[in-house]
């Protein structure tokens, strides 16, 4: 960025100013008073104490300690001073004729005394109780039972609002977040995440080999302080254009003045197989393909004869999982003295996958430093440096299904150890067979590396007068590199002869300077603060990939070693900018009425010249009632705020202003081909959001809670535009339909947190923390009314997610079945599909029998068709919860931990795909379930009819119906669960013990077990299912909610210790 | 006083701090920086012929992979499986038949970008760049314009006409336009070409004057007919056409059938228009029918070859005469040796080995196929390398000169029974001749359709032959298709003394049906059913036609 040192104000730039011209308010002065300092500490570590809210009693006059405990405070010789912290006991001291006056603050345990907290917001702090918006604190302490590879897990069940998946249960696997409701439709749904002040907003899923990775997987959650999780329109319009998903903000560690505090925490956990899935074993599987040839009149393989001469066969899903260690060492070092304090921290974290070809590996680096440079400056640095490997086979080769789908005849390896696969037993069908998932799974190598380094340094400057002003430049710099390696094989009859090599990488860049000033000051009974900022960033990422064939050895896993003759190769670059002005304001009156007052203008390249400035403001308020005098007779009630808040949140897509033409291949060298339809009036996507919620605290806060309600209304949805194929817009060589503002959707939703002390006597404590949420969103207005966004998996044979307007987006689209065929009567009456001759089909062994799937006629045109696809299920929850239960006594410390999820429908594709008995000639195995296909019957007047009435399996059949090939209701499963995601038992070495020793301060040992029991009905192995991440994904084309053999998550048996030095 | 004033001082040098700092307008002008934008590209005649480049593979991907013989063989007939295509080969093509979708959308995208290219060398063409070449490009993209309008009129009927997509991506209103009108629409964008484009191509394998006149004749061949009786003057016109290239294009039938589906022939002698496919380009401008058409992945060697199931139809089997050279080039027969085609397989001590080809017996369960051997290349040492998984580079003809033969003997025959019309004939043996057939001195219509169906055969052909004959004769196209054999059938080859062992090579195969599956052929079916979901969202699609309305 060239700085402009010359350039007059604009009029364009004026009303860019606008926020910051509120400064221009001249204040009123306050009286002059006594200055008096002094440093607020921990007696009983010996540490400063930050944060603590030192008040003149009777006033609003107030203010804050900071990082070392020190604070400064004006009051007259006659007043008192209230020390108040979170977690502590309050103290009071009169100031008589001091100056000067040192406090040593008790902790308080018998409280949950969160109100005083101080939370982050963007760019700044406030105390809880002065929050006039909505946001949620995850409690990082609980996050530390549970044992997260990433940070997104740890999410989970944790704020209200905040609905997670996981996308893959393989080790570092990616992760669905969404907060409040599904903001795009066919761009990213995922939260803004402010990492120290470096925004990262994961994009849409990338392509192909790397498509189940995570993008945060750099973190350490163990480095992380604190997490906010924004959601409130006021809260997150701070942050403008990238703020409608939700803005998850999180600071990590820094150090305290003190002595240096050396932590060394290990963790080792093993991993548990899924529970298996009832599949034909080789017996089952054999009597069936002879039923189904008798049915064909074909001959069926010697080798399948006599079913009860054969063993079990293999038992595919026993083979491909097995129980899989993971480890974690983890050691810090804080302190530092009164000017200087740091942290520093490394990890080793270490996961094998329950399937081989799949397991994540971390290093990661992190040092914080804290200058206090001079008495009005000071500096402060954070840097990260991380290494992740990701082994990405097991999901992107689809070998859960596989080994799902597999028949139990074939064999995992030969009798001379190579490898089994498909073979002549099934005939000339080895081609329908899945290639052997075991030794895919082990031969097949996607490996991503990836290295990022992440961090800035900052500047404060206190110019007095309660000004305050900040500058800070953050960075993110990531290279990754995928390898892609596909070697020679035989598996049985199905081969790959040449090996082919595709290595990508990936570097990204961003930068952000910003630049804030502050005023705080309290006049009285008036508490004002003002912030004002500019912030520039950019964005920048280059792709160059190449692809080689005909590799002679699987040992160097480089491009050079394949054929130079046969290769192919690619680059892609893109680019971002944003510069943004941005003001706040908070007023307090009285302690009892908050408002808060934002604006943001935020200018992206996204946009033509004309359109690129986009104005958020937002504005909040909020009502303690609790503090007026006719609450003060309620002794129970300790807390009652009301907030009310409305703001606008933007997003500024991918782009789409230009047309852009892309090289493509000619034998006359590179063509260029249209690729998108331009967009010059493209603008902002604008959401407004009006929220209202409460906070109640009864009994001094035992009991806390904490309610919202919010209506989100999006409009100019940046999405591309779903028009009709005619168009030329979809598929190989189209031009992709331009990107428009013209769609629109909204979500309504609540969410509700209760926190509570059930218990606190004789040193036994049991708290408890519970949240609650629900959403609904709704499609109100695409391009026109018959418009239709499908997203279809065409490897999964077609499956369909709707989204049309008036509607949830993306349910399932597909046939509802209504039992099966019970007499020839029931077939005359009822709709059939046509035969070739246009005509219904005859009620006929060989055309619609008894015992085929009935399906309903949703258009009543008397045929089945198509046409009669309507919608079957929906892949959002109507709420989803989490529950937290602490309990200690003693040194013992127990914690419980129980997500779940309710009315959200799985499409449970592996089951529909192990659902035709007539594959088992393929070389495909079924589930057990579909051995009770309708055995037809004659009754004594010739009748057929179905002599195990109640199946809703079809017959084996010729299958002119389409039973078991129609995407239809059979498969759409309940996916609500309640999972005891966490159980802890943890145990503090008393003091007493180790004392005689001088090595060690600390000691905590705990045994915990992760993913312990799920209630639910669902058939798969996990109902936590979220998005498709499969090989075949493209970015706004994911399956949501559809079981594809999604990786699962198992239950994970942990040994952990934490010492302190 | 003084207080506020500095306070206030201070905010407005704040201020000034803030302004400093802002960035410069330019900060926030980011164009593209991995591709070029429209308005910046035609600057030169190289751009602008790079622009119609992509009309000769990448826009064409989704209607060649599935669709082109989906269509053209499976529904015409010529193509049977028992599990693939099935909704082609049992003439029930749906509104939710992928290969129909696949169809309608690739071909628009034809439309579209050839809209996109006439409208920018119109709008954003450097000065510099000579008329000439403007010409040339637009001529190109009308072109293909024109050749995508002549497939979805003959599927689908009255089908919208675009000519400027940008101009109407928001309108909801388009509806169809009428056969008729469509038909005049390809015939103006074809005879454009044929005017305007010179006789010598840009580059190798790029359009010429006889290319667009050859592929004039062959529309003016079939929309002679859609009145219900066939068109004199448009019949004279494809005659006309047809023997401008014959006598002017010095294109030549190759002598040996068989090399014209070989890679290394492509722009041969005989093609005069083809789709040029890049084995290692970009995804989509490689030819990919082999992964699908090829018995198995010993002869790709690579993990594709999805074809066991695909085979020759027993109606188009039945009428190859055992001394027809086109056979063996279009289909493989168990038995049949290809030197120039190599397969893995296992010699007799159980170890693999790469051999010739000697297409293995196919045990079927109920059947065996006579798999499809054209446009299936082999390995990549088959091709100097030039084969991946899913990719060669064999351009697919959409019209050589066997074609225009044809095209001129079923011209000058027209309406008459038969013709002894020397220079009918002297074109028509010359296909036969090729072939290895003997010469003939009369034809009538049936021998041209016969002759059409086997030398064109998986070339995505046959259905549009039907498509001629139902516009004109639909009672019989119903009887043809209704007659035609698409069932099971088991093909076993006879050896020389019934011996296998000593005479490997089979002198001839017996063909016996084992379970017969025929059609019903109605009119409905010469409508394929536009895609469900498009006429879901775009529901004016129902309307009745309207005619085109020409500028």
């Amino acid at each position: 960025m060239r700085i402009n040192f010359t350039q007059n104000v604009g009029r364009g730039r004026l009303y860019r100013m606008l926020p910051v011209c509120l400064l221009m308010l001249c204040f009123l002065n306050a009286a002059a008073q006594q200055l008096i300092s002094g440093r607020i500490t921990d007696p009983s570590l010996g540490n400063g104490l930050q944060g603590v809210n030192v008040q003149v009693k009777g006033t609003t006059a107030a203010t804050m300690s900071d990082a070392e405990g020190n604070y400064t405070i004006e009051a007259k010789p006659g007043d008192i001073l209230e020390f108040s912290l979170a977690g502590y006991t309050m103290q009071e001291m009169p100031v008589g004729n001091s100056t000067r006056i040192d406090v040593g603050l008790e902790e308080d345990i018998s409280s949950l005394a969160a109100l005083l907290d101080v939370v982050l917001v963007g760019y700044g702090e406030l105390k809880r109780i002065d929050l006039s918006s909505a946001q949620s604190s995850i409690d990082v302490d609980a996050i530390n039972y549970t044992f997260n590879t990433t940070i997104e897990q740890a999410l989970q069940g944790r704020a209200a609002g905040v609905y997670v998946t996981q996308n893959s249960g393989q080790p570092g696997g990616s992760v669905s977040v969404n907060i409040r409701g599904i903001n795009s439709v066919n761009g990213s749904n995922e939260p803004l995440y402010v990492i120290d002040g470096v925004q990262i907003a994961p994009g849409t899923v990338p392509f192909g080999a790397t498509s189940s990775a995570d993008p945060l997987a750099g973190i350490n959650p163990a480095d992380i302080d604190n997490i906010e999780v924004l959601q409130g329109p006021s809260a997150t319009a701070i942050y403008g254009s990238r703020g409608t998903n939700g803005v998850i903000l999180i600071t990590t560690k820094r150090g305290k003045a003190g002595e240096v505090k050396v932590h060394y925490g290990f963790q080792y956990g093993l991993q548990n197989t899924p529970k298996q899935l009832p599949v034909l074993n080789l017996r089952e599987y054999a009597q069936l393909r002879l039923d189904q040839n008798a049915m064909d009149g074909i001959a069926s393989p010697v080798a399948f004869q006599d079913p009860a001469a054969l063993g079990t066969g293999t038992n595919w899903q026993k083979e491909l999982y097995k129980t899989a260690p993971l480890m974690k060492h983890q050691l810090s070092l804080s302190g530092g003295r009164e000017e200087t304090t740091f942290y520093l921290s490394g990890e080793y974290l270490n996961q094998n996958g329950i399937i081989t070809g799949s397991g994540f590996d971390r290093g990661s680096l992190r040092l914080n430093i804290d200058n206090q440079t001079r008495k009005w400056l000071k500096l402060g640095a954070t840097l990260n440096v991380s290494q992740t490997d990701d082994k990405l086979t097991a999901t992107n080769e689809n070998v859960v299904l596989n080994a799902l789908r597999i028949a139990p005849n074939v064999a995992v390896k030969n009798l001379d150890g190579s490898w089994g696969g498909a073979d002549a037993i099934n005939e000339d069908n080895v081609q329908f067979t899945p290639p052997n998932p075991v030794a895919i799974s082990n031969l097949i190598q996607n490996k991503y590396r990836r290295r990022q380094m992440l961090g800035g340094v900052n500047a404060d400057i206190d110019l007095g007068k309660g000004f305050t002003f900040t500058t800070s430049v953050n960075g993110n710099f990531g290279t990754g590199n995928s390898v892609y390696f596909m070697p020679m094989y035989t598996l049985g009859e199905q081969t790959n002869e040449v090996a082919s090599l595709t290595s990508t990488d990936v570097t990204s860049t961003y930068w952000n300077w910003n630049q804030l000033l502050k005023y705080t000051r309290n006049f009285g009974v008036h508490e004002l603060s003002i912030m004002a900022s500019h912030e520039a960033q950019v964005a920048q990422a280059k792709t160059l990939s190449g692809t080689r064939v005909g590799f002679v050895t699987s040992n160097v896993l480089d491009l050079n070693v394949g054929d130079s003759g046969a290769s192919t190769n690619d680059s892609h670059q893109s680019v971002w900018a944003m510069e943004s002005y941005f003001s706040r304001v908070n007023y307090i009156f009285n302690k009892k009425y908050l408002v808060q007052l934002a604006m943001r203008a935020d200018g992206s390249s996204n946009f033509g010249a004309g359109n690129r400035w986009g104005i958020f403001p937002s504005g909040s308020a909020a009502w303690r009632i609790s503090e007026e005098p006719f609450m003060k007779s309620i002794p129970t009630i300790s807390e009652l705020k009301l907030r009310a808040e409305a703001g606008v949140t933007g997003n500024q897509g991918n782009g789409g202003t230009y047309t852009p033409m892309s090289p493509v291949s000619s034998p006359w060298g590179s063509g260029f081909i249209t690729s998108q339809y331009g967009n010059n009036t493209l603008k902002w996507e604008q959401t407004t959001t009006y929220n209202v919620g409460f906070n109640l605290g009864l009994l001094s806060d035992r009991i806390h809670i904490e309610g919202d309600f919010y209506i989100k209304k999006t409009n100019n949805l940046l999405m591309t535009n779903p028009i009709p194929d005619y168009m030329g817009t979809t598929g190989n060589g189209s031009i992709i339909a331009p990107t428009e503002n013209i769609s629109a959707l909204e979500n309504r939703g609540y969410s509700f947190t209760v926190n509570t002390v059930n218990m606190d006597q004789q040193g036994f404590t049991w708290k408890t923390g519970f949240n609650i949420s629900g959403f609904r969103t709704k499609i109100t207005k695409l391009y026109s009314n018959s418009a239709i966004v499908d997203r279809v998996s065409w490897y999964m044979n077609n499956f369909t997610q709707r989204a049309v307007v008036g509607q949830s987006p993306w349910q399932f689209y597909g046939y509802q079945e209504e039992g099966i065929f019970q007499s020839v009567a029931d077939i005359n009456a009822s709709a059939v599909p046509l035969g070739t001759d246009g005509n219904r089909l005859p009620a006929a062994t060989n055309g619609v029998w008894v015992g085929d799937t009935k399906f309903k006629d949703v258009n009543g045109d008397g045929v089945i068709n198509e046409k009669d696809r309507t919608f079957i299920g929906n892949p959002f929850p109507k709420f989803f919860f989490g529950m937290t239960n602490t309990f200690t006594y003693k040194g013992f410390d127990l914690n419980v931990f129980i997500t779940g999820s309710y009315g959200n429908d799985i499409y449970n594709y592996a089951r529909y795909a192990g659902s035709n008995q007539a594959n088992v000639n393929l070389g495909l195995n079924v589930f057990r379930e579909d051995l009770n296909y309708a055995r037809i019957g004659t009754d004594t007047e010739g009748n057929p009819y179905v002599e195990n009435a109640g199946t809703n399996i079809p017959r084996l059949s010729t299958n002119a119906n389409g039973n078991n090939i129609r995407i239809t209701n059979r498969f759409v499963e309940d996916g609500s669960y309640v999972r005891l995601k966490n159980v802890q038992l943890g145990y503090t070495i008393p003091k007493a013990l180790i004392a005689r020793q001088r090595f060690v301060n600390d000691i905590h040992v705990a045994i915990g077990a992760q993913n312990l029991a799920t209630l639910t009905h669902y058939k798969g192995y996990d109902p936590e299912v979220g998005a498709y991440v499969g090989s075949n994904v493209a970015a706004g084309n994911q399956a949501i909610g559809v079981d594809y053999g999604r990786y699962p998550l198992t239950p994970v048996y942990t040994f952990s210790i934490q010492v302190e030095l | 006083m003084k207080k506020i004033y500095m306070t206030c001082r201070s905010v407005a040098v704040l201020l000034l701090g803030f302004i400093v700092i802002s960035c410069q307008e330019s900060f926030l002008d980011r164009e593209p920086l991995d591709t070029v934008t429209n308005e910046d590209f035609y600057q030169t005649s190289e751009q602008v012929l790079a622009a119609t480049a992509p009309l000769y593979n990448i826009v064409w991907y989704d209607y060649n992979t599935s669709a082109s013989y989906g269509i053209g063989d499976a529904r015409g007939g010529a193509m049977t499986s028992i599990a693939n295509q099935m909704d082609n080969i049992l003439f029930r093509t749906n509104g939710a038949t992928e290969e129909n979708s696949n169809a309608w959308h690739s071909l628009f995208n034809v439309i579209g970008q050839a809209n996109a290219v006439i409208n920018d060398i119109a709008t954003y063409t450097s000065a510099s760049v000579p008329e000439s070449t403007k010409q040339y490009a637009t001529a190109e993209a009308r072109f293909m314009r024109g050749l995508a309008y002549s497939y979805l009129v003959q599927n689908w009927g009255a089908v919208p006409i675009i000519t400027n997509n940008a101009a109407l991506l928001q309108d909801t209103s388009i509806t169809r336009n009428t056969v008729e009108t469509v038909w005049e629409f390809v015939i103006r964008d074809i005879r454009y070409a044929a005017k305007t484009l010179p006789t010598a191509a840009a580059a190798e394998g790029r359009l010429t004057k006889y290319a667009a006149q050859g592929m004039l004749a062959k529309m003016f061949l079939t929309r002679a007919g859609i009145s219900g009786t066939r068109s004199e003057s448009d019949l004279d016109s494809a005659a006309y056409y047809a023997k401008q290239v014959i006598n002017n294009s010095g294109a030549t039938l190759l002598t040996d059938y068989e090399e014209l589906f070989k890679m290394k022939n492509n722009n041969n002698s005989e093609g005069l228009v083809a789709l040029q496919w890049i084995y290692n380009g970009t995804w989509g401008t490689q030819n990919s029918v082999q992964s699908y058409l090829a018995y198995s992945s010993d002869i790709t060697s690579f993990s594709d070859g999805w074809g066991g199931d695909l085979g020759a139809s027993y109606y188009l089997l039945e009428k190859y005469v055992s001394n027809d050279k086109r056979r063996k080039a279009t289909f493989m027969y168990p038995g049949d040796h290809y030197s120039y085609i190599h397969q893995k397989t296992k010699n007799a001590a159980g170890d693999d080995i790469v051999q010739e080809l000697h297409v293995p017996q196919n045990n079927g369960s109920n059947s065996t196929r006579a798999w499809i051997k054209k446009y299936v290349v082999g390995r990549p040492e088959d091709n100097d390398g030039k084969v991946l998984y899913q990719r060669t580079g064999i351009n697919t003809y959409m019209l050589r000169l066997a074609d225009v033969y044809l095209v001129y003997a079923e011209a000058i025959l027209g309406t008459q029974s038969s013709t002894s019309d020397g220079e009918a004939l002297k074109y028509f043996n010359a296909v036969r001749l090729r072939a290895g057939l003997t010469a003939v001195t009369s034809i009538t219509w049936d021998d041209i359709f016969e002759e059409r169906a086997l030398e064109f055969a998986m070339e995505g052909q046959l259905w549009y032959d039907f498509v001629r004959l139902h516009y004109y004769d639909p009672e019989k196209a119903y009887t043809m298709l209704s007659n035609q054999e698409r069932g099971y059938y088991t093909i076993t080859p006879v050896y020389r003394n019934g011996d296998a062992q000593t005479y490997p090579d089979p002198i001839d195969w017996t063909v016996a049906v084992t379970l017969s599956q025929k059609i019903t052929a109605s009119a409905s079916n010469f409508i394929i059913p536009i895609p469900t979901t498009e006429l879901e969202r775009a529901p004016n699609l129902k309307k009745e036609p309207v005619p085109y309305v020409f500028d």
